[in-house]
């Protein structure tokens, strides 16, 4: 907010409520004759009307409004003066906002004051004009110095009221102001006026919500300080309350204009100026403010000239040779305007047109350039630069005075190199800039290549032949001197003297492969181009087949493998070292580095080269022949990485105390690093490790035994002192440098027992020797049992006759069976699988089988048989062993067809009764000589099981009776005597009904 | 279900047979499937609503970019502003009840006179953009809403109708009113885009109304007809 007057130079300070800057005022100089006048004219004529205050008050007041400026125009004259009367005045002027007791501003403006002068004074307020009503109104005071104090102020004028509002017409809402342009970084007051009560204002500036402030009712405002330029169409301020009524406006705010920059002018043909610059910001705003303008003047001519462009313009040169320019460029929008001048000769200001460039005369070394510079007036001096670029860089550099044609030229250039060569020109007298450069490519000829190749061989010895594969670099380019199109081979035989005759081999090729028999070869090998043919490259391919040496590891550091070796005394012309790059695919790429004679170390470097993989590098001394021998061999690593496999160890010879590890198959010289030895790791039995071990921890923090085998070479190893039959776990892996192998999983072992072996020995046989035995004695079992342990013992082998023989009856004899004469003897056959049950008791015996069922069936002896012998004998054919078993049960076979069933009770009946007729008998004396019949057992012994049963003695047997009775006796019928506890005669009797078949 | 019905007789089943293939056979017979002859309106008011479809489309994308050119709050998408400079645009909304009346002339001749005037404002619209990629945006735009009113006037030719003269005189413009804030220009020119996005909506249901409309019913009544005669 801010005052400004005119006509009039503020006096006071004035009192300020907001800030704003007051507005300076002019200065009469006059006052002081005219305030002496006055005073002298008072003082005369009205002395006494002087010593009162002058009634001097404002009147006519009138206040106008600039919306767009939000400035009030106050004017207003001081009718009290007399004519041709002019005093010092100060003047009062208070402004109200809303109401009239609101005073916003105090202003004080002191001016001197004419009769019927009309005075004005301008405030420029801070809030939108159309936000609020305005009051305003003044008084004055003389403030002369011919007027004697006390001044007083006069009445104020009545309030002037200022109400914008009133254009606002039937609209409902505003926003205010209206499209307002301003710089960025400017302060803004936006104010929103609705027709009704304002209620929850909120008032986004681009969608920032701002603080409101409510200053009546009805209007709500808000400050902006330093607006920001946010896009060309303008900053919205939307306004939305309660109830709706939504209002909006655009705050245009623009770029600040900047000066132009860079501004400058020069010609190429004198004829027309080109002034360029720089202009900066764009502050243009749609539908607001177009573009800035750029205007240049010039001064001496007082032309002027509306350009047409952003950032340049060009001025056309009179015709009047004007030399002395000084240009005003101005730039210009609707808020600003900026300028900036140049002052310049114009024969200081000249830049020459581009040069146009040819080439002739190309050779393979040479080439001349000429140019030509357009006429720029009266023939100048010009100053020319001339560049060479090769590859891209500058490789020559020339300095040239001309007038308008220009030539130089271009020597010492590479055979076949295409080049570029460019020129540019500067005023020679006066330089202001160089030209635009102007330049054409050119390719100089091709030239027989100048080196012979680098060329080696790779000699194999197969059944007397050799093949040789000759190998070369390609030349560079430098060296080949254009397009190499093929090499020549020829093959010289030292041995025998034969025709030479070249072999072309086409480029690109970069060897070739030779048959070569067991003489001396040399090899010249030349590359050719389209010009002519290379020294020749030579090569000797002796017959020897040459020395063996010994391989020796190499150093490697960080450049690469550092070879050395020695100095070979004599004849060497140079020394060459040879290595795969790819050893470990097995496609080699043979390289090679020729060296110095004097040379007797070398650094090989290669991108091939792998970590992990062991290269080999032969050295090789080149004599005066052009021989090459092997001097020495090495291998290393460029960087030895940790074995991947560990070895396949075989375990053997396994006792109980050792076994034997073998690992032969490991190979060393293919592993990821220099084998220095192996771990052989044991599992400690018992947490102790065995002599010669040492516990280790394993990656996997396992403890273990490991044995160091410090021999690469040893791939054997013996594990000792063992328990027998124990579990042991072994594993084995290489060392090298950098680590161990990976760790595998154990392999576990079991020691025999001890006295296994010992056991095997004995018990093997022992057990064959059994089965063998048994073997025989199955096959001759019936032998056996005839030798050992027959059925029926052979009397005579009885020492049971001695016995009786020597005590009793000397005269007692075996009776022979072919002395026996059988009565009756009928033996029927027993179909097999019969079953027998007795019932007599509750035990029964199941006979599955009888296999030589024969039945003895007894029928009465002949009366009228006179056989030799005293007694009727019955050899025991039936006997069962199982039966005679059974104890009580006795088991008499029957006949499955007897005679008859009353028959053979018939015949019990009498067998019963000579039974106890014989038992009474034998109770007593047995008569001698009495005929009787007795069946008698061979197997029983006179002296056994007859204790119980007979207490007594038993008499002597008669003749025959040594043997006990053995009699089938029908149960029922069986005598107390009989009893089952008797065991004296085995009488088993027949019950019918559960007999059989 | 009756019994008779629920099993056909096997003369019946004979006798469907023979009628559906009769029925295939007299197809290249029916008129409404026979292309050779004229497709009708039918095809360009499928073009033309496919049109709209497509416009629609596009026009989201440019009323985004317009609208962010314009900024806040003109790009928020609950910003609703009185419609209050836009006046002379023609209205899309429309009663229910008197759009679902409105004859097919009356639908079409609305349509291309909205277009008309929308599109002379794009034009309007394209001369005040201050950024080339705006303006090229909207000058395809506009080449396409040409198309559309090409599309329009086909239908209207195909079935008949003539095409609205304008008044000598009454050529719409969208230049800004010196009277008019920018502020208010801005809505204008919000509106207008809303108005069109509007407007392309509700062609896109009156082409579709006018498709079902034009869809030839005869095929299926043909058929039947074709079964009756069998």
């Amino acid at each position: 907010m801010g005052a400004r007057s005119s006509g009039a130079e503020s006096m006071e300070p004035r009192a300020l409520l907001l800030t704003q800057k007051p507005e300076p005022m002019a200065l009469f100089a006059f006052f002081q004759t005219i305030l002496l006048l006055v005073s002298l004219s008072l003082r005369t004529c009205q002395s006494e009307v002087l010593s009162e205050p002058l009634p001097l008050t404002p009147e006519s007041l009138d206040v106008s409004i600039n919306s767009a400026q939000r400035c009030l125009h106050l004017q207003w004259r001081v009718h009290s003066l007399a004519y041709h009367q002019e005093l010092k005045m100060v003047f009062q002027i208070e402004i109200s906002r809303i109401n009239t007791s609101n005073v916003i501003w105090v202003d004080y403006y002191s001016t001197t004051v004419k009769w019927n002068q009309v005075l004005h004074w301008s405030w420029e307020s801070e809030l939108p004009l159309e936000c609020a009503t305005h009051f305003v109104r003044i008084r004055s005071r003389v403030d002369d110095a011919r007027v004697p104090e006390p001044r007083f102020w006069s009445n104020w004028s009545s309030w002037k009221e200022v109400n914008e509002q009133n254009s606002l017409g039937h609209k409902a809402s505003s926003v205010f102001p209206v499209d307002k342009l301003v710089e960025e970084g400017s302060n803004v007051t936006i104010c929103y006026i609705s027709r009704s009560h304002q209620n929850n204002v909120s008032c986004y500036l681009d969608g920032v919500r701002m603080h409101v402030e409510q200053l009546d009712p009805n209007v709500s405002a808000f400050h902006v300080n330093n607006v920001a330029f946010v896009r060309e169409t303008g900053t919205n301020i939307f306004c939305e309350m309660d109830p709706k009524d939504d209002a909006g406006t655009v705050l245009f705010v623009s770029k600040v204009l900047e000066e132009p920059k860079d501004f400058s002018c020069e010609t190429q043909d004198f004829k027309t100026l080109h002034c360029t610059w720089d202009p900066g910001s764009d502050t243009s705003l749609v539908r607001k403010q177009p573009y800035q303008s750029y205007t240049l003047f010039e001064s001496f001519s007082g032309e002027k000239r509306l350009c047409e462009h952003k950032n340049w313009c060009d001025w056309q040169i009179a015709q009047d040779s004007q030399e002395m320019y000084n240009f005003t460029l101005v730039a210009e929008n609707y808020l600003r305007k900026r300028s900036v001048n140049i002052l310049f000769n114009l024969t200081h200001r000249v830049r020459p047109m581009t040069p146009k460039v040819f080439f002739k005369n190309i050779s393979a070394t040479n080439a001349t350039m000429t140019w030509r510079v357009h006429s720029t007036g009266n023939h100048r001096t010009l100053l020319c630069q001339i560049e060479l670029h090769g590859e891209g860089k500058v490789i020559q550099q020339h300095n040239a005075s001309i007038k308008v044609n220009g030539e130089y030229l271009l020597s010492e250039l590479e055979p076949d190199t295409q080049y570029m060569a460019r020129v540019h020109c500067g005023d020679a007298n006066h330089f202001w800039k160089w030209s635009e450069w102007s330049g054409e490519n050119f390719t100089t000829l091709e030239a027989a290549p100048s080196e012979a190749p680098d060329v080696w061989r790779d000699v194999k010895s197969e059944l007397g032949n050799r093949t040789v594969t000759l190998f070369w670099k390609p030349l560079s380019k430098s060296h080949a001197n254009g397009k190499i199109r093929f090499y020549n081979v020829i093959v010289e035989n030292l041995d025998k003297p034969s025709e030479l005759e070249p072999v072309p081999i086409p480029a690109p090729a970069n060897h070739t492969k030779l048959a070569l028999d067991q003489c001396s070869y040399r090899i010249h090998v030349t590359a050719n181009n389209s010009v002519g043919t290379s020294p020749a490259s030579v090569i000797v391919i002796s017959g020897d087949p040459g020395n063996q040496v010994e391989e020796e590891r190499v150093n490697v550091t960080a450049d690469g493998f550092s070879l050395s070796w020695k100095p070979q005394s004599g004849d060497v012309t140079g020394y060459v070292v040879e290595w795969c790059d790819r050893p470990q695919d097995g496609s080699c790429d043979l390289q090679w580095e020729n060296l110095g004679p004097n040379t007797t170390s070398t650094v090989i470097s290669s991108d091939a080269f792998r970590p992990g993989v062991r290269y080999n590098f032969r050295i090789y001394g080149i004599s005066t022949k052009r021989i090459a021998y092997l001097l020495e061999q090495k291998t290393g690593y460029s960087q030895e990485l940790a074995p991947l496999v560990n070895p396949q160890v075989v375990m053997s010879n396994l006792t109980s105390h050792s076994f034997t590890l073998s690992w032969k198959d490991y190979p060393t010289e293919t592993q990821r690093s220099f084998i220095r030895g192996y771990h052989v790791y044991l599992k400690p039995k018992e947490g102790q490790c065995h002599p010669g071990f040492e516990k280790a921890a394993l990656s996997d923090n396992s403890v273990c035994c490991k044995y160091k085998i410090d021999k690469p070479e040893q791939k054997t190893f013996v594990v000792e002192n063992l328990q027998p039959e124990s579990i042991y776990e072994f594993f084995v892996t290489p060392f090298t440098s950098v680590g161990e192998g990976p760790l595998d999983a154990f392999t576990k072992v079991t020691t025999p027992d001890e006295h296994s072996h010992l056991l095997i020995r004995i018990i093997l046989p022992t057990v064959f020797c059994v089965v063998l035995i048994m073997i025989v004695c199955y096959l001759n079992s019936q032998w056996m049992k005839e030798k050992c342990y027959p059925d029926i013992p052979d009397p005579y082998k009885s020492s049971v006759l001695s016995l009786i023989k020597s005590k009793e009856n000397p005269h007692l004899t075996i009776m022979s069976v072919k002395d026996c004469i059988p009565d009756a003897i009928e033996v029927i056959n027993k179909p097999e699988g019969s079953k027998i049950q007795f019932s007599g008791t509750r035990n029964s015996l199941t006979e599955t089988e009888i296999t030589k069922p024969a039945y003895l069936y007894l029928l009465p002896a002949e009366k009228n048989y006179s056989g030799p012998g005293p007694c009727i004998c019955f050899e025991n054919f039936t006997y069962n062993q199982a039966a005679s078993n059974s104890g009580s049960c006795g088991h008499v076979p029957v006949p499955p067809t007897a005679p008859s069933q009353r028959g053979l009770l018939t015949s019990l009946e009498n067998l019963l009764k000579a039974l106890e007729k014989n038992y009474m008998n034998s109770q007593g004396e047995i008569p001698a000589g009495e005929t009787t019949l007795n069946y008698v057992s061979q197997l029983a012994s006179p002296m056994s099981g007859d204790k119980d049963s007979l207490p007594t003695d038993p008499p002597v047997p008669a003749l025959c009776s040594e043997y006990k009775m053995q009699m089938a006796i029908p149960l029922g019928l069986a005598s107390p005597p009989l009893s089952e506890n008797s065991s004296v005669s085995s009488v088993t009797l027949l019950d019918q009904g559960d007999h059989h078949h | 279900m009756l019994p008779a019905a629920a099993e056909p007789a096997a003369g019946d089943s004979w006798g469907m047979l023979a009628c559906l293939c009769t029925v295939l056979w007299h197809l290249p017979a029916v008129p409404a499937l026979n292309r050779t002859g004229d497709p009708g309106p039918g095809p360009s008011i499928q073009k033309t609503y496919d049109l709209t479809r497509y416009l629609e489309h596009q026009l989201r994308s440019l009323a985004g970019t317009y609208l962010n050119y314009l900024g806040p709050p003109f790009n928020e998408p609950d910003f609703n502003p009185p419609r209050l400079g836009a006046e002379t645009l023609p209205r899309a909304t429309v009663n229910l009840d008197v759009w679902q009346n409105l004859s097919d002339k009356l639908r079409l001749t609305q349509n291309y006179e909205a277009y008309s005037h929308l599109l002379c404002y794009l034009r309007g619209l394209n001369r005040q953009a201050a950024t080339a990629e705006l303006r090229r945006s909207l000058a395809h735009f506009c080449t396409s809403l040409q198309g559309l009113l090409g599309s329009i006037a086909g239908v209207m030719a195909a079935l008949g109708y003539p095409l609205p003269q304008p008044l000598p005189g009454t050529e719409p413009t969208w230049s800004p009113d010196p009277a008019h804030s920018d502020f208010l220009q801005k809505m204008d020119d919000f509106w207008l885009l809303k108005e069109l996005q509007t407007w392309l909506w509700r062609s896109a249901k009156d082409f579709n109304r006018l498709k079902k409309k034009m869809q030839p019913p005869a095929a299926a009544v043909t058929l039947r007809l074709e079964a009756h005669g069998f």
